[in-house]
């Protein structure tokens, strides 16, 4: 036989039922089953000796009492579960309610967030084009310190030629413009053109000044000493001179004009007459003065 | 804790003779519902029907048999007539009209013959009909054996105190004079094995019709009889109720029965009532109505009104349930949402 043991909300049957049929639902629900019954019976007895039986035994009346009880179950129980629907409706309203907030909530956010993120694009936009700038700016700059570097070196490369007497086989005058020659076309020239007014008037008085102090040094004699012009185009004598030097001024100084360079025509042009723009005697400052005015000027 | 006895659900199965037809159609309803059944209780032929479904190894084993064994019932009746007790209760009839003298001759004819013609004052007892065939269906479809493994069954049976003071004591409790007294219950798996089949036979004792039991020394009969007014012994609840079971299915097998479920108050009952007349014919021809035609309906009937009034409460039960599953569903994501809240809250905090 079986027997009824103690059973713990972790068996089995509490999962399988988790909510057994509520007695108010059941009194409810079967309550209208009752009284259909009843009143099924309570028509069919409406004969005059059933009426008469039914009041003498008092039937009649109990069964009344049991559907106006039955009747009354139903009444509390749907009034029972109205409260309890009306609560459940009143909880699914608030719950729809919170969801109407959260909507809102996130719909602030995310109006937030895609204002942020229109800001940020165009803040990286801005950033982006100023970096670009910078970059380029900064290559720029980068070029222009290389060119620097390089035209200072190749300053001081030529000048320490001329200086070591690598030049020693041109005329004193012949010796500044190969100088000078040789600089328009390597970067310093890069440097002079690349510069502004004011940057290439700076270059060109280093390069002046150093040109003037290697001729101080080259004649022994000061900067301002007015000398022979045909001094400073003779031709040197003595050994280990280049035998072709004189070809090759002419070859550099092809380009030159007797009226618009006339230092230049001068120089590669030497034995020839000397152009009326020359001046007969000058001084190493206004030799170098006008080999760079002919050489870094003819083309401005 | 919770006792098992909170989840248990007992069938109570009432009486009313041929009419326990209509507890088959109910119980494959219940099958087919998926109901269970913990204990049952029955009076008469709940009681009998009740027996064939304890003693069975499952629910639906036991519906099985009842519907074999009442369909052998419609197609050969289980009652065979008395007859020395029906000549008895000729020479009652005839002894009110005829007067006495000539009956009690004729009385002393049909025993002087051989036949057992009861004493006037045994009539009662002895009753119209023989439970022999009955006797003999229940060989077949009641396993005492089984029973014990089996359902917890209770049975109501009336200690008799007589024949006639018990139906003079039915009579005065219909009339709403005075009520009959209380039935008693008997836990069919506590009596001695020799007894439980007379305590089955008891409960469906139907004064005059049948035969009363002797059971340790007093008589019972129909435990329907017992509390008639509010039908305490053929609608046996309080058996159930004693045993902690606080869930129940209750059968009737008359139309608009005075048994009121607002007399246990404590008790969830689910009662299944006939939605459409259960009486065919009426009376003693319903009570007695083992034939073809009435047992089919019967059982359709039971199965139909089980579907209505279960159906009503599963439906209803379910949208109850289904409603505290969506609030509960709601409550758990309105506590993840409030943490989501929270975390938006921050994330935004942070944004800004």
């Amino acid at each position: 036989m079986t027997e009824l043991s103690p059973i713990s909300p972790s068996d089995e049957i509490c999962k399988v039922l988790p909510c057994l049929p509520e007695k108010f639902i059941v009194d409810f629900a079967n309550g209208i089953d009752v009284v259909n019954d009843h009143l099924r019976v309570q028509r069919a007895r409406n004969g005059f000796s059933a009426r008469l039986y039914d009041g003498f035994t008092g039937q009649g009346q109990r069964r009344q009492a049991e559907i106006n009880a039955s009747l009354v179950d139903s009444v509390e129980a749907s009034l029972q579960w109205l409260t309890e629907l009306s609560r459940s409706l009143a909880r699914s309203n608030l719950a729809m309610t919170h969801v109407k907030n959260r909507v809102a909530m996130i719909q602030t956010a995310l109006i937030d967030l895609t204002h942020y993120s229109a800001d940020t694009r165009q803040q990286i936009e801005r950033l982006s084009f100023e970096l670009n700038e910078r970059c380029t700016q900064l290559e720029r700059d980068i070029k222009r310190i290389d060119l620097v570097q390089r035209a200072n070196i190749e300053i001081d490369l030529v000048f320490s030629k001329w200086e070591a007497g690598k030049f020693a086989s041109f005329s004193l005058a012949g010796r500044c413009y190969a100088v000078l020659e040789e600089l328009r076309w390597g970067a310093f020239g890069d440097l002079y053109r690349n510069g502004s007014i004011g940057e290439r008037a700076t270059h060109l008085e280093i390069l002046s000044n150093r040109a003037i102090s290697q001729l101080m040094r080259d004649t022994d004699e000061a900067s301002t000493k007015r000398l022979d012009t045909t001094q400073w185009l003779a031709p040197p004598h003595g050994r280990d001179l280049l035998p072709d030097a004189q070809d090759a001024l002419a070859y550099l100084g092809d380009w030159s004009c007797i009226i618009q360079s006339p230092f230049v025509h001068a120089i590669c042009n030497c034995g020839h007459k000397l152009p009326l723009r020359m001046p007969r005697i000058c001084s190493s400052e206004r030799l170098v003065e006008g080999l760079v005015s002919d050489i870094f000027r003819v083309n401005e | 804790m919770k006792s098992q006895s909170d989840f248990a659900v007992g069938l109570v199965l009432s009486g009313g003779g041929a009419k326990g037809a209509y507890h088959v159609g109910v119980l494959k309803a219940l099958l087919e519902l998926g109901a269970r059944v913990d204990a049952i209780a029955g009076a008469s032929i709940g009681a009998l029907n009740g027996a064939i479904l304890a003693s069975a190894p499952s629910l639906k084993e036991g519906v099985e048999r009842m519907d074999e064994l009442w369909n052998t019932l419609a197609s050969s009746p289980p009652l065979a007539p008395n007859f020395p007790a029906y000549l008895g209760l000729l020479v009652e009839v005839g002894l009110r009209v005829k007067g006495f003298d000539h009956l009690v001759k004729l009385g002393n004819i049909a025993r002087d013959a051989g036949l057992k013609v009861p004493m006037i004052g045994n009539l009662l007892d002895d009753g119209l009909l023989s439970s022999s065939p009955l006797h003999r269906l229940m060989d077949v479809y009641f396993d005492p054996d089984a029973l014990d493994n089996g359902l917890p069954l209770y049975v109501s049976v009336f200690k008799s105190r007589g024949g006639l003071e018990d139906l003079l004591s039915v009579v005065m409790a219909d009339s709403g004079l005075k009520d009959s007294p209380a039935s008693e219950f008997l836990h069919i798996q506590k009596l001695p094995k020799s007894q439980q089949k007379d305590a089955l036979l008891a409960s469906a004792a139907i004064p005059l019709l049948f035969s009363h039991r002797h059971m340790n020394d007093s008589i019972y009969r129909d435990g329907g009889m017992g509390g008639w007014q509010r039908m305490q012994g053929n609608t046996p609840v309080t058996p159930l109720l004693q045993a902690g079971i606080k869930t129940l299915l209750v059968t009737h097998l008359s139309d608009g029965s005075l048994w009121s479920r607002h007399d246990f108050p404590d008790a969830t009952i689910l009662e299944i009532r006939p939605q459409s007349a259960i009486q065919r014919e009426g009376g003693f021809k319903d009570l007695l109505g083992f034939d073809p035609r009435k047992i089919p309906s019967w059982m359709e009937q039971g199965y139909e009104d089980t579907l209505q009034c279960v159906g009503r409460v599963i439906d209803v039960t379910t949208a109850r349930n289904e409603l505290r599953l969506s609030e509960l569903t709601l409550s758990d994501s309105d506590n993840q949402f409030k943490r989501l809240d929270q975390n938006l809250s921050e994330a935004m905090a942070r944004l800004r």
